[in-house]
């Protein structure tokens, strides 16, 4: 069975790609309806599609609830699913290891200190968002030129920077957490920290898709380079390939997808980790399909907790928990069952 | 097609490891490169692959000098095959080949169906064009190294440098990849590869280089090269080198130790 669905997905990689699309864009109108507020499908629909019919004949609150709760949501959850499971990949190959996560080099550690700090300081949740993506992006440079400095292992290097700077930044944090105002600040700090997108509107996602947009299209120039990204830096040197500058793009770009992702949703953790996984095992390690399979894969997978985040209890759930709450058994399974990883 | 390897010297960073050495190298023939452990065969490879800088000296192909080349040009006259290649992820074989092609388009590009057609080429010169959709990972040794032979091919490189190409297999996988090896050679492939086995130069190599401590001890003619003389000295024990028949009555040399 294994066999069949791996050459299957071989054989019609590009179909299935554009399968995947729609599946994402059903999954995202279906989720218009999910939620506190209760809207039935067929307001939705009828909602959805009254530019096209004329048809207006949906309950009064539809386009409000849609517009300004619903559609920036589920526009975000696309958003980050697809920018962590992407820089997941990019990162995994990069550094030869399956087990790494978009926050390898600290761009999470580095973000939440940044909005630790804005919070403190009393800033609006824009600022917040700003100062969170721009420590996290400084700090990951920051890692890379230092690392560059290195000349024996880079990548050994890179890494251990990256926990170093990671462990700064947590410290920070935890200083910031520990003398906060208990009833204010600290409340919030844990929140962010937490990763919800409770608080996500329309300019905040305006503003996030930027950086993402670039960084996507970075990889996806560069997904077959990703590819030769994964050898030992030798055997791509003796090829002819100018590894340096092409990780150096490669981190650019994935930094800027997770920085984006967390600046908007928090820390949310282990897409990054499992959405690679899942799509490497069933469409295979080369990059030119990883990266689209799991760029819709990653949405998909985030809109739906983040449905059942809205809707499994009255008061919502956070949704880093509830990745957390999946991630961690789906790990298990995995080692359980393939008895590797 | 000529390599022109001029008194070169160089290590890892101020420790020298190779000393002035020389040697010239030409299409459509086979050199392997023997010596102990730490005589400086990997260095010299890595030095011709510009893994480590030249510290002195020059190499020349086709009379263009190594310090004048980018590193995509050196890639179109050089291919390395690694000893161990161990993958983290499960690339099948087609797709293993056709990263050789790497250098034939720019990092933002993505392999055309001329790459591919490439590849599967290599495969079949080679034999293996059925492994194309296994999983280079679920591979024997042999098979791996072939595959990495292929994708030295995919690279359409001239001279191909092999570090110990067979030491790692059993002795059959071992002749299958110097079969290739030979193979490569007649189809007019330069090939340069290391050894710890005394027998493959007298099987397969036009030329030997023996190095000792990082210098030339004697290059040329295996069995003009590989002396007992020589081989006592380099090693520190006794050697001889008979001439055996095989059962049609061709003749080879074998190398062995001697006991006292």
């Amino acid at each position: 069975m294994k066999m069949k669905l791996e050459s299957f997905w071989h054989d019609h990689w590009r179909g299935a790609i554009v399968a995947l699309a729609i599946l994402a864009v059903a999954v995202c109108t279906i989720s218009l309806a999910i939620g506190f507020y209760s809207l039935s499908f067929s307001d939705v629909f009828t909602y959805v599609f009254s530019p096209i019919t004329g048809n207006t004949d949906y309950a009064y609150l539809t386009p409000t609830v849609v517009h300004n709760i619903r559609l920036p949501r589920i526009l975000s959850a696309m958003m980050i699913g697809a920018a962590l499971s992407v820089s997941g990949c990019a990162y995994q190959g990069m550094f030869r290891n399956p087990l790494v996560s978009p926050d390898v080099l600290g761009v999470s550690s580095a973000a939440g200190a940044g909005a630790a700090t804005a919070i403190t300081l009393g800033w609006s949740s824009l600022g917040v968002q700003a100062a969170a993506f721009v420590s996290g992006t400084v700090m990951v440079f920051l890692a890379v030129a230092i690392a560059r400095r290195s000349h024996h292992n880079q990548t050994l290097a890179l890494v251990l920077t990256g926990i170093m700077i990671g462990s700064l930044c947590n410290a920070v944090t935890t200083w910031l957490k520990y003398i906060a105002d208990p009833n204010e600040s600290l409340a919030e700090i844990t929140f962010w920290l937490m990763g919800s997108l409770i608080k996500v509107d329309m300019y905040a996602v305006k503003l996030a898709i930027w950086p993402m947009l670039i960084g996507f299209i970075l990889i996806w120039l560069m997904r077959y380079r990703l590819n030769i990204l994964v050898l030992d830096d030798e055997e791509a040197i003796s090829m002819g390939v100018n590894i340096r500058r092409d990780r150096t793009l490669v981190i650019i770009a994935a930094t800027l997808l997770s920085a984006a992702a967390v600046c908007l949703g928090g820390l949310i953790g282990w897409v990054g980790l499992m959405i690679p996984h899942i799509c490497r095992a069933i469409v295979g390690a080369d990059y030119r399909k990883l990266i689209p399979v799991s760029a819709l894969l990653g949405g998909i997978f985030l809109v739906l907790v983040d449905d059942l985040a809205r809707s499994m209890m009255i008061m919502e759930i956070p949704i880093g928990i509830l990745t957390s709450l999946v991630g961690a058994p789906f790990f298990i399974m995995l080692i359980l069952k393939k008895r590797k990883i | 097609m000529k390599i022109e390897v001029k008194k070169i010297t160089g290590g890892y960073g101020k420790k020298i490891v190779c000393r002035d050495i020389s040697f010239e190298l030409s299409s459509g023939e086979v050199i392997c490169v023997a010596g102990p452990n730490g005589s400086g065969k990997s260095t010299l490879f890595r030095l011709m692959l510009r893994f480590n800088p030249l510290l002195t000296g020059d190499i020349l192909f086709d009379g263009r000098s190594l310090t004048e080349m980018s590193q995509k040009e050196l890639a179109k006259f050089l291919a390395y095959i690694p000893q161990n290649h161990n993958p983290v992820f499960a690339y099948s074989v087609l797709e293993v080949v056709l990263m050789g092609r790497a250098n034939h388009f720019s990092a933002f590009s993505v392999p055309k169906s001329v790459d591919e057609q490439v590849a599967i080429s290599c495969l079949r010169r080679l034999g293996i064009e059925q492994l194309a959709r296994q999983n280079y990972t679920e591979l024997s040794g042999g098979q791996r190294q072939l595959v990495m032979i292929a994708r030295a091919m995919a690279q359409e490189a001239q001279v191909l440098i092999m570090d110990e190409p067979a030491s790692s297999l059993d002795y059959a996988n071992s002749q299958i990849v110097l079969e290739a090896v030979m193979d490569l050679r007649d189809e007019g492939y330069a090939v340069l590869m290391s050894t710890h086995s005394m027998d493959t130069p007298f099987s397969c190599a036009d030329k030997v280089l023996l190095l000792q401590e990082g210098r030339v001890r004697a290059f040329g003619q295996p069995l003009e090269t590989l002396t007992p003389e020589n081989l006592e000295e380099v090693y520190g024990l006794p050697m001889d080198v008979v001439e055996v028949h095989d059962r049609f009555d061709r003749p080879r040399h074998l190398c062995m130790p001697v006991r006292r």
